[in-house]
């Protein structure tokens, strides 16, 4: 139908070409930048991309407010709709909203066993099959080792795959290592099988693809992101 | 007592329904020295809480009603206007938030803000009013009132400031320390009327100050001079009440009190800063609309000289007749004034004023600008305004929904029956929510809400109050219908057998309508349709879409656009050309795709988070969707969309699947399409109903 050719289409498709078919189920991906440069933009753009695959989406926040986030959601998906031109866009919406669950957690230092347990809880007794969790606002400074690989080992249990943005912080020191992997991300590395930065060049964002599972990772993406309209655009 | 309006305060008290309002009031009254004794809510004595006068809220321990009850406090007189909790009687919450000037949030120091206090926050935002806050129930294990501030500041986004901290907690409450005067206050004698003041308890010193610098600091944005006094270290503290008395009325600043209304601790401070801190009625900007002028706003001025403008916002059935609660907005009446309805255009004389207290009435000469007051013998409906002559005006209209939720009810014998439309009637005048027609098919009396508990609480009055006993059918949603796609007509409609003959010809389309009921638009050229027959057109498709044909509800959303057509010299006629679209409408209804719609509501749940997923659970059973869900420590809030006709008996599973601890609330939302299967059902259930009707 309509959705799924619409789909083909899109960056992300180009996104997952360039990564061996993106996270996939079991696995972790983190798009990491510096605050403001378009992290939240772009996970709400993959998601949207996924409910247009008809694939769920649970949304965990760690930070923002529950109306901010669907705001977000809400004006990703009137540039889309804009750009490709969709017929009948509200009952598109209406119909992909369905399949998308907000889960803010507030407390600082919530901690991850009980997150983890919510989100099975509506999964499991809210019958919400969710295939992609992505999780915003993660603060992977604070995080233990044993906090990712708890999110690991959700993921394969469940068979889903995650996507979490990180906001790399004014430096001390460097804010990436030499192959350019943000220096937050190291400790975690084990657990992470795609990571992917941001970088502001001034009228636009590049993607650049610094792990990709096992494989050499693509290095700079033929991917960036309108400053506009915050989406992940296809270079021309 | 004739007050200036300076010392007048009109004022609710809103809450959460189990953060004992009822008791607070009831102590209010009490130390207002208008009644001699203290009954509790549910009490041993039978007697209950003095402002719950319906026996079913005794019942219940909940306030459904608004009445405004008369008191004086400090040389001050205030109004306290008692605001129903729960939120299927919004539209009655919602009228009493207009005549408020201000408002005391009333908040557990155990539950916080909870679901409930949030909406009730909303709507207090919503009409611009200003409040104070009352923790109370300081008593309680497990008590907290500087978790519930931070709540007030988190949840609420309420800028709230600590005007007092207790002096212990739990079992050891025993009094709080006033930060403005420094001094501890203690509530003596049997009813903690004897209010004592000492120096603050060594132990507290340290902390009182550190409130105290806290309070300064936000009180400091509201007055250059008390931030000028606190650098010279001159701090009075009247500079200090009239910083906060200018945050808390320009809504920047939320001023917290905290005791226990049920151990008599606090009540006294409270109402102190009530007068202190609240707006008076010329502290207020109202504005009336002109009802000749477009709704053009018209700004009222609290002039007892002024013209005078009033709203009557409360009816009520009492043992004396009908008393109609006003509120002047504008100028004063006084008895055999002529004023006018504005809305029936009706004339009337002032007859008997009162003003009511707890428990008795007083008779009153006059009203002027800002209060509020009562009427006897006056026939109109809630939300009417009346004017001086010569003055057209409206206060504000408050948006009244559809209802959501029918339910036929049959008196249970003869009897019955004329104290039930008498009831009807009275409810239907109170209430506008609340609505009552007889089904021409199957003559039954319907009556129509916004909720179950709604109707419930109607059908339970019916009984107490009317002596009506009545039998209920099954609730019944309030489907709708409507169409997908757009259609042609051409419908002929001639008869030319014997009499007069009968001839009408319409060609147009329909067409989906995305927001809004039905519009008529009018593109005939050239006279095709002389223009007397075009509104009879409209009559017709209006007609037509009282009863949809797929399930006999209303249809919406459908723009009717007439483009040609074709009349008769001497056969057209009015009921011609009526016909001649109802049939039109009839052949094309089909084709246009019609789907049923029901109403959605908007469901929030609260309750401890490790009852999560027994939340989730229940609302994916009843076909919601979930939008959010938010986990704060130990407590959860999930934001549902859920179909009405999926919410009944939905607060008893919610109580037995948490063991009690969790609790919803729902308001419409929106009208959502019917799912193929429940479509399928409602269609076939309609057929065998008409079937049956037809044997």
């Amino acid at each position: 139908m309509v959705k799924s050719l619409l789909s083909k289409r899109s960056p992300l498709r180009i996104l997952e070409d360039s990564t061996h078919g993106g996270p996939g189920r079991g696995a972790i991906a983190v798009l990491a930048s510096p605050k403001g440069v378009g992290k939240t933009a772009c996970l709400v753009h993959i998601a949207t991309e996924k409910l247009f695959q008809g694939k769920p989406v649970i949304h965990v926040s760690y930070a923002s407010r529950v109306d901010y986030i669907i705001t977000w959601y809400e004006d990703i998906f009137k540039e889309i709709a804009k750009i490709r031109r969709l017929r009948k866009a509200v009952d598109v919406h209406d119909e992909i909203i369905k399949k998308r669950v907000i889960m803010n957690f507030k407390q600082e230092g919530m901690k991850t066993d009980q997150v983890l347990r919510s989100v099975e809880a509506m999964i499991t007794f809210g019958k919400f099959s969710a295939e992609t969790i992505i999780v915003d606002g993660y603060d992977f400074v604070l995080a233990g080792s044993a906090d990712l690989r708890k999110f690991k080992e959700f993921a394969r249990r469940m068979n889903i795959e995650i996507w979490f943005s990180a906001s790399l912080r004014d430096p001390d020191g460097p804010l990436y290592d030499a192959d350019g992997m943000p220096c937050v991300l190291i400790p975690h590395r084990s657990e992470l099988d795609i990571v992917i930065t941001l970088h502001a060049k001034g009228d636009f964002v590049e993607l650049r693809v610094i792990k990709d599972h096992d494989h050499p990772a693509a290095g700079i993406l033929p991917l960036k992101l309108d400053p506009k309209t915050l989406l992940i655009a296809q270079e021309r | 007592m004739t007050t200036t309006i300076e010392r007048m305060r009109n004022i609710g008290i809103s809450a959460h329904i189990d953060s004992g309002k009822t008791t607070l009031t009831e102590r209010i009254l009490f130390y207002c020295k208008k009644i001699h004794k203290i009954h509790e809510v549910k009490g041993k004595d039978g007697v209950g809480a003095t402002m719950d006068h319906m026996d079913l809220e005794r019942e219940r321990g909940i306030t459904i009603t608004s009445a405004a009850t008369h008191v004086e406090w400090a040389g001050h007189a205030i109004n306290i206007i008692d605001t129903p909790g729960h939120v299927d009687f919004t539209i009655e919450v919602e009228r009493s938030l207009r005549v408020l000037d201000g408002a005391v949030l009333v908040l557990c120091s155990v539950g916080g803000v909870q679901s409930q206090t949030i909406t009730v926050d909303r709507q207090l935002r919503r009409y611009n009013v200003p409040r104070i806050a009352f923790i109370n129930k300081c008593d309680r294990v497990g008590a907290n009132p500087f978790k519930v501030r931070d709540q007030l500041e988190e949840k609420l986004k309420h800028n709230a400031v600590l005007m007092q901290i207790p002096i212990g907690l739990e079992d050891r409450h025993r009094g709080i320390v006033d930060l403005v005067e420094m001094k501890a206050v203690y509530f003596d004698g049997r009813d903690g009327e004897v209010v004592r003041t000492e120096e603050i308890p060594a132990e507290l010193r340290d902390e009182s100050r550190r409130r105290r610098d806290e309070l300064l600091d936000a009180a400091s944005m509201f007055s250059d001079a008390l931030t000028e006094a606190i650098l010279e270290d001159r701090v009075a503290a009247d500079l200090i009440h009239e910083a906060v008395r200018r945050g808390t009325i320009a809504r920047k600043l939320t001023p917290v009190f905290l005791g226990s209304a049920y151990k008599n601790k606090g009540v006294q401070a409270l109402l102190d800063g009530v007068v202190r801190y609240l707006p008076h009625p010329a502290d207020v900007d109202n504005t009336a609309i002109e009802i000749d002028r477009d709704g053009r706003p018209f700004k009222l001025v609290s002039d007892p000289e002024a013209p005078a403008v009033l709203l009557a916002f409360k009816l009520e059935d009492g043992p004396y007749g009908q008393l109609t609660y006003i509120r002047v907005y504008q100028g004063h009446i006084g008895k055999g004034d002529e004023i006018v309805n504005t809305r029936s255009r009706q004339k009337i004389k002032v007859g008997r004023l009162i003003r009511m207290h707890a428990d008795h009435m007083e008779d009153v000469a006059g009203a002027g600008a800002g209060d509020i007051a009562a009427l006897f013998g006056i026939d109109c409906a809630s939300g009417d305004t009346f004017a001086a002559p010569g003055l057209n005006l409206a206060m504000t209209s408050i948006y009244v929904p559809d209802p959501v939720i029918s339910l036929a009810i049959k008196p249970a014998d003869k009897n019955a029956l004329d104290r039930m439309a008498k009831a009807l009637n009275r409810f239907t005048k109170e209430d506008p929510t609340f609505r009552t027609h007889v089904d021409p098919e199957s003559h039954e009396t319907i009556i129509q809400g916004m909720g179950e508990l709604h109707l419930d609480v109607y059908v339970e009055r019916m009984k107490r109050e009317y002596n009506a006993e009545v039998e209920t059918g099954r609730p019944q949603v309030a489907y709708r219908e409507s169409i997908t796609s757009r259609v042609e007509f051409d419908y002929l409609h001639k008869k030319q057998t014997g009499g007069a003959g009968q001839f009408g010809r319409v060609i147009g389309y329909l067409e989906p309508l995305a927001e809004g009921t039905y519009e008529f638009v009018n593109e005939v050229k050239g006279g095709r349709i002389p223009r007397e027959f075009i509104l009879s057109c409209d009559k017709g498709f209006q007609s037509s879409l009282k009863k949809g044909e797929l399930i006999g509800f209303p249809v919406i959303g459908v723009r009717v656009v007439l483009t040609d057509g074709a009349y008769h010299d001497v056969d057209s006629s009015d009921h011609a050309f009526q016909a001649a679209a109802v049939g039109a409408f009839r052949q094309v209804y089909r084709k246009a795709k019609p789907q049923i719609l029901e109403p959605i509501m908007k469901v929030s749940v609260e309750g401890p988070s490790e009852f999560a997923g027994n939340i989730f659970a229940s609302i994916n059973q009843r076909r919601g969707i979930i939008v959010s869900s938010v986990e704060d420590g130990a407590f959860s809030r999930v934001d549902a969309e859920v179909p009405l006709s999926e919410m009944f008996g939905y607060s008893m599973q919610i109580r037995s699947l948490t063991q009690g601890k969790a609790e919803f609330t729902m308001e419409f939302l929106k009208y959502g399409r019917v799912p193929a299967p429940v479509a399928e059902e409602l269609m076939a259930r309609h057929a065998d109903r008409k079937a049956q009707g037809a044997k």
